[in-house]
C-alpha cells in the first residue's frame, strides 16, 4: 500500500511564509502571557496547594465554588475532571499570594485544611458527635478492628474487601452497593449501624512551598541547556555547524509554537506537560535528522543542483515518512488523550498540539536556517566525511 | 540455515530470554512510581541552625564551668547567636591565664579578646560538620520511626545540603505519617512543684512572680486532657534515653497506653525520686507539653517500669511507641513539598493508563499491518520486542516506572516505529529503482541506519544530560527514554532485519512491503 507517490512541491519556496506564521503564532501566544490569560504555572512550578476530590453525588463548579465562598476561598481555580460532576480539582494558589506570601508552606497546608473543611461542611458532624466513623476515609487498620467485633477473626479480611471496593470506585455511595464488594448482607447492615458515608474523599493532595518551585525551575532550566549544547555539538560533528544550529532553531520552535496554542486553553503547565514538551524536541529532532540525513545523502549524488533544490527533493522524498512516522505517534496520543484519564490528559494534550505542529514543522522549518547560513557565509555543500 | 544467520537467531532469543526473566512477574519487578500507585512524597528541610545552637548552649556552659573550676572570675556569657557567644567581664589581671585556658580547650572555636570581652565563634568547618551531622543523624531517625511504623519499600534518601526525600507508597493517612516524622519526640518525666493553674500568672503568684532558678513553667496539652500551665522541675527525673523498652498496652480502665520499662541507671533514679516523693505528681512531658501528671502512690521499684496514659487512641498510642523507640530528632524539620496521591486515584490511574496503552499499540499495530502487510508484521515482532527489552532493563535497574516515564516511552515507541518506517520506505524506494527483493532490502536497511543513528543518538545524548542535571519526575523520563532507544537499535534495525533474512526466499520475485 501506498498513500501517495513522492510528490514535487517546492516546499522551501514558502520559507518566508512559514517563518511569518511561526512568528504569528508565537507573538500571539507571547501576547496572550503578557496581556492575555497569563501563563498559568501548576502547583509544580508555582507553590501552592492541589486538592484533588470526589462527591458522593454530584455538584456543579458554582455550588463548589460557594462552598469555597463561605470561608473567602472563592477565587480558588476549580476545575471539573470527571464526567459525572463528582469529582474536582481546587487550587488555591492566589489567595495566598494576596493574603499571607511569607509564610510559605503552612499557610499553604492550612488553606488546603480550610478548603477540605468548607467542602465537608457539616457534613457528619452529627455522626463523628456519635462516635461514628466515616466509612469513606477510614484506615483498613482501624476498619479491620470494628468488623473484628462483629465477626472475630474475620476483621481483617472483611476490611480488605471493603477497602478495596472503595479504592476501585474512589468513593462509597451507598451502603447497598457493597454488595458489589463480596460481603454479606449482615456485613453491610452491621456497617449501616456503626458507620457514615461521608460526602467527599480527598483523591490526592499536593502543597509545593516556594523554595520547592524556585528550585525546579533553576534544575529544568539547567537541564535544558546542558540538553541542547549536547545536542548542537552531536549534529555539528556528524553533519555541520549550520545544520546543528538550524535544528535547535526549529526544535525551539516547536516548543514555543507549541506552548504559545497551549496557553490559550484553560489548561495549567505542570511536570507533565515539561514531559510532553521535552516529547516534542524529541520528535523535532528525529524528525530534523532524518530530513539532514536525506540532504546529506543526496548532496553526493545531486552535485549540480542548489542546496535549496536539494533539500526540496529531501523533503519529497521523506515525506511518506514524516506523514506516516506522525500518523502513528498521533493514534497514541489520541488514545492516551481519551482514554488515559484525568492525570495524563494535559500532557496527552500537549502531545496532540505537537504531533500535528510537528509535521509542518519537519517540512517548513527545518532546513530554511541551513539555508541561510549557506547563503550568508558562503558555505560549501559538502559535508564532513 | 547460515552459520551466521543461526547465531544471530540464537543472540535474539537470548536477550528475549533474559529480558523475559529480568521482567517476570511484572508486578513484582517493576515498581510503579507514588503518582501511578498512590503514597506520600514529602520533601523535609532539616533546621540545621538548631543543632548549632545546642552545641553553643552546651559550649557555654562547659567554658563557665571551666571557668569556675580554675578560679577565673567573669560576669556573665552571652549568646549573641547560635555558633556566637561572648564571655564579659572578664578580670584583666588574669587575663593571661584566660588566654591559656582558652587556647587549650577551645579547638573547635575561633576566639578574639577584646578589653574584658572573650568573642567565640565556631569555625566554619565545626559548623559544617555539626550540620551534617544533624541532617544525617536526622535521616537515620525518620529511618528508624518510619521503619517501625511498617511501610513497605520507603524511599529515605539525603538530598543536597541539608533536605531528606521520604516517599512512602500505599500509606493511607498522610497526617499521620506526617506527625509521626516531625514530632521532635524529647520525652522527660519531671515532678510538678505546682499547677495546673489557668494562666502563668496566677501560677507564679506564690513565688513573687518569678519562675524560680531551677524550674520551669510548662504547658499541658489540650490533645491529652492536659490544661493550663504547671511549675516542674528545671532537671528531669528521667529521660526518653533512660528508656529500655516501650510497647503499646492499656491501663486499668482498658484505656490505650504505652507502657514502658527503664535500664538500670534509669530505673535506680526513678526508684529514689518516687520513694521520695510519695504523694506528689510527676509530669510526663513531651515536646514540652505535659502528657500526664500521675500522682505517686507508691515508691516504684526499679525493674517495674511504668505507664504513660493521655487519653490516647490506639493509632496515637502505637505512634509514641513508634517514637520513642526510634528516638528523638537532633534538630527541628521544615516541610518543604508534600504530595498525597490517594489509592483511589492511583489506581484509576493505572487501569487508564493501560487500556490507553493498549489501544494505542493495537491502533499503531493495526495501522503498520495494513500499510505494511507481511513486512508490518515483523515491525510488529520488533516492537513487542523492543518493549519487553525496556521492561527486562527497568526490572534490572529496578527502575521506578513514573507518569513522566510513561510520556518516555511513548517517545521511545514513536521512534521505534519510525525506524520500520524509514526503513521500508526506503526498501519501497529502492524498490521503485527497479532493484531486486533481497538487495533492496538489504539497500534499505542500511541506507536508512545513519538517519535512525543519528536520531535515536541526538535524543539519547540530550535523554543522557536531562538524566544528569533533571529532577525526580524528569530522570524517570529519561531513563525510560535511553533504555527504549537503545533497544531500538537493535530491534528495528538488528532483529529486523534478521527476521527479512529468516522469512524471505533467495528466490523471492516481491516483497510483502
Amino acid at each position: 500500500m501506498q498513500l501517495f507517490k513522492t510528490p514535487h512541491i517546492q516546499f522551501l519556496r514558502y520559507k518566508y511564509v512559514a517563518l511569518a506564521v511561526t512568528g504569528i503564532i508565537v507573538l500571539a501566544g507571547v501576547l496572550n502571557v503578557t496581556m492575555g490569560k497569563g501563563l498559568k504555572l501548576g502547583v509544580d512550578f508555582g507553590e501552592g496547594t492541589l486538592i484533588r476530590v470526589k462527591f458522593k453525588d454530584p455538584v456543579s463548579v458554582t455550588q463548589v465554588r460557594d462552598l469555597l465562598k463561605s470561608v473567602g476561598l472563592g477565587s480558588s481555580v476549580i476545575q471539573e475532571t470527571g464526567k459525572q460532576g463528582r469529582e474536582f480539582q481546587i487550587r488555591s494558589i492566589e489567595t495566598v499570594q494576596a493574603g499571607a506570601a511569607a509564610l510559605g508552606i503552612e499557610a499553604h497546608e492550612q488553606l488546603g485544611d480550610s478548603v477540605i473543611k468548607a467542602l465537608k461542611g457539616s457534613d457528619g458532624q452529627a455522626e463523628t458527635a456519635r462516635g461514628l466513623p466515616d466509612l469513606n476515609t477510614i484506615e483498613e487498620k482501624s476498619l479491620s478492628v470494628l468488623l473484628d467485633s462483629f465477626s472475630p477473626g474475620k476483621g481483617e479480611e472483611l476490611a480488605r474487601k471493603v477497602i478495596s471496593y472503595r479504592n476501585e470506585n474512589g468513593i462509597i455511595r451507598d451502603f447497598s452497593e457493597l454488595q458489589n464488594a463480596a460481603v454479606g448482607q449482615d456485613v453491610i447492615s452491621f456497617l449501616k449501624d456503626r458507620t457514615y458515608l461521608g460526602k467527599l474523599t480527598i483523591l490526592s493532595r499536593e502543597t509545593v512551598g516556594p523554595q520547592v518551585g524556585k528550585d525546579l525551575r533553576r534544575k529544568a532550566t539547567q537541564a535544558t541547556i546542558w540538553a541542547l549544547i549536547g545536542m548542537l555539538v552531536y549534529i555539528a560533528v556528524r553533519f555541520k555547524l549550520a545544520y546543528g544550529v538550524s535544528a535547535i532553531f526549529t526544535l525551539t520552535q516547536d516548543v514555543l509554537i507549541t506552548t504559545s496554542i497551549y496557553t490559550f486553553t484553560n489548561r495549567e503547565i505542570n511536570l507533565p506537560i515539561i514531559a510532553g514538551i521535552l516529547t516534542i524536541v524529541g520528535f523535532s529532532i528525529n524528525d530534523t535528522i532524518v530530513i539532514f540525513d536525506r540532504v546529506r545523502e543526496l548532496s553526493r549524488t545531486m552535485k549540480k543542483e542548489s542546496l535549496e533544490e536539494i533539500m526540496n527533493a529531501a523533503l519529497n522524498q521523506t515525506l511518506g515518512r514524516t506523514v506516516i512516522t506522525s500518523g502513528t505517534v498521533f493514534l497514541t496520543v489520541l488514545a492516551l488523550f481519551l482514554f488515559g484519564g484525568e492525570v495524563i490528559n494535559d500532557f496527552a494534550f500537549i502531545m496532540l498540539i505537537g504531533t500535528i505542529e510537528g509535521v509542518y514543522s519537519t517540512v517548513y522549518l527545518s532546513c530554511p536556517v541551513v539555508l541561510f547560513w549557506h547563503n550568508m557565509f558562503k558555505t560549501k555543500k559538502g559535508f564532513r566525511k | 540455515m547460515k552459520k551466521a544467520l543461526r547465531w544471530k537467531v540464537l543472540l535474539v532469543l537470548a536477550a528475549f530470554g533474559l529480558a523475559v526473566f529480568l521482567a517476570v512477574p511484572p508486578k513484582k519487578k517493576i515498581k510503579l512510581g507514588l503518582d501511578l500507585k498512590g503514597g506520600i512524597h514529602l520533601v523535609l528541610q532539616v533546621v540545621t541552625e538548631d543543632a548549632i545552637n545546642v552545641e553553643t548552649d552546651l559550649e557555654i556552659a562547659r567554658f563557665q564551668e571551666l571557668f569556675k573550676k580554675n578560679n577565673l572570675t567573669f560576669q556573665t556569657a552571652i549568646k549573641d547567636r547560635p555558633g556566637r557567644f561572648t564571655i564579659q567581664g572578664v578580670n584583666p589581671d588574669q587575663e593571661g591565664k584566660t588566654r591559656d585556658l582558652v587556647d587549650q580547650y577551645a579547638q573547635a572555636w575561633d576566639y578574639a579578646f577584646v578589653g574584658d570581652k572573650v568573642t567565640f565563634s565556631m569555625t566554619q568547618p565545626t559548623v559544617l560538620a555539626l550540620k551534617d551531622q544533624a541532617v544525617n543523624q536526622t535521616l537515620e531517625t525518620i529511618r528508624n520511626r518510619i521503619d517501625q511504623f511498617g511501610v513497605a519499600e520507603p524511599i529515605i534518601q539525603r538530598q543536597g545540603e541539608d533536605r531528606i526525600l521520604v516517599e512512602l507508597p500505599g500509606v493511607e493517612d498522610p497526617d499521620r505519617v506526617k506527625n509521626l516524622i516531625k514530632v521532635t519526640a524529647i520525652l522527660e518525666w519531671k515532678l510538678v512543684k505546682a499547677g495546673p493553674a489557668p494562666d502563668e500568672a496566677s501560677l507564679l503568684q506564690p513565688y513573687g512572680g518569678v519562675v524560680p532558678e531551677d524550674m520551669e513553667v510548662v504547658k499541658g496539652d489540650p490533645k491529652r486532657g492536659q490544661a493550663g500551665f504547671s511549675l516542674v522541675d528545671k532537671v528531669a527525673t528521667i529521660t526518653g534515653k533512660d528508656l529500655r523498652s516501650v510497647r503499646r498496652s492499656v491501663d486499668e480502665w482498658n484505656n490505650p497506653a504505652v507502657s514502658f520499662t527503664l535500664n538500670t541507671d534509669g530505673g535506680r533514679r526513678f526508684e529514689k525520686v518516687t520513694a521520695e516523693n510519695i504523694g506528689k505528681p510527676l509530669a510526663i512531658i513531651l515536646d514540652g507539653k505535659i502528657q500526664s501528671a500521675p500522682t505517686i502512690n507508691s515508691r516504684i521499684p526499679a525493674e517495674t517500669g511504668g505507664i504513660i496514659q493521655g487519653r490516647f487512641t490506639v493509632e496515637e498510642a502505637e505512634d509514641l511507641v513508634v517514637i520513642l523507640k526510634a528516638g528523638a530528632l537532633p534538630a527541628g524539620i521544615k516541610y518543604l513539598e508534600e504530595r498525597t496521591v490517594g489509592p483511589a486515584l492511583g489506581s484509576d490511574s493505572v487501569r487508564q493508563g493501560l487500556l490507553a496503552g493498549l489501544v494505542a499499540i493495537l491502533s499503531v499495530m493495526s495501522f503498520m499491518v495494513i500499510y505494511y502487510r507481511f513486512s508490518g508484521l515483523n515491525a510488529i515482532v520488533a516492537l513487542i520486542f523492543n518493549i519487553i527489552l525496556l521492561f527486562g532493563a527497568l526490572g534490572y535497574f529496578r527502575a521506578t516506572l513514573t507518569l513522566p516515564g510513561i510520556a518516555g516511552i511513548i517517545l521511545g515507541i514513536g521512534m521505534a516505529v519510525d525506524a520500520n518506517v524509514l526503513i521500508f520506505e526506503r526498501i519501497k524506494e529502492e524498490q521503485a529503482l527497479g532493484k531486486g527483493v533481497l538487495s533492496s532490502i538489504s539497500l534499505g536497511f542500511s541506507r536508512a541506519f545513519s538517519a535512525i543513528f543519528d536520531s535515536n543518538l541526538t535524543t539519547i545524548i540530550s535523554a543522557i544530560f536531562l538524566f544528569q542535571f533533571g529532577t525526580g519526575p524528569i530522570k524517570g523520563y529519561a531513563i525510560t527514554l535511553i533504555i527504549s532507544l537503545v533497544a531500538n537499535l537493535f530491534t528495528a534495525v538488528f532483529v529486523s532485519h534478521l527476521i527479512f533474512d529468516v522469512a524471505v526466499k533467495k528466490t523471492a520475485k516481491r516483497l510483502s512491503i
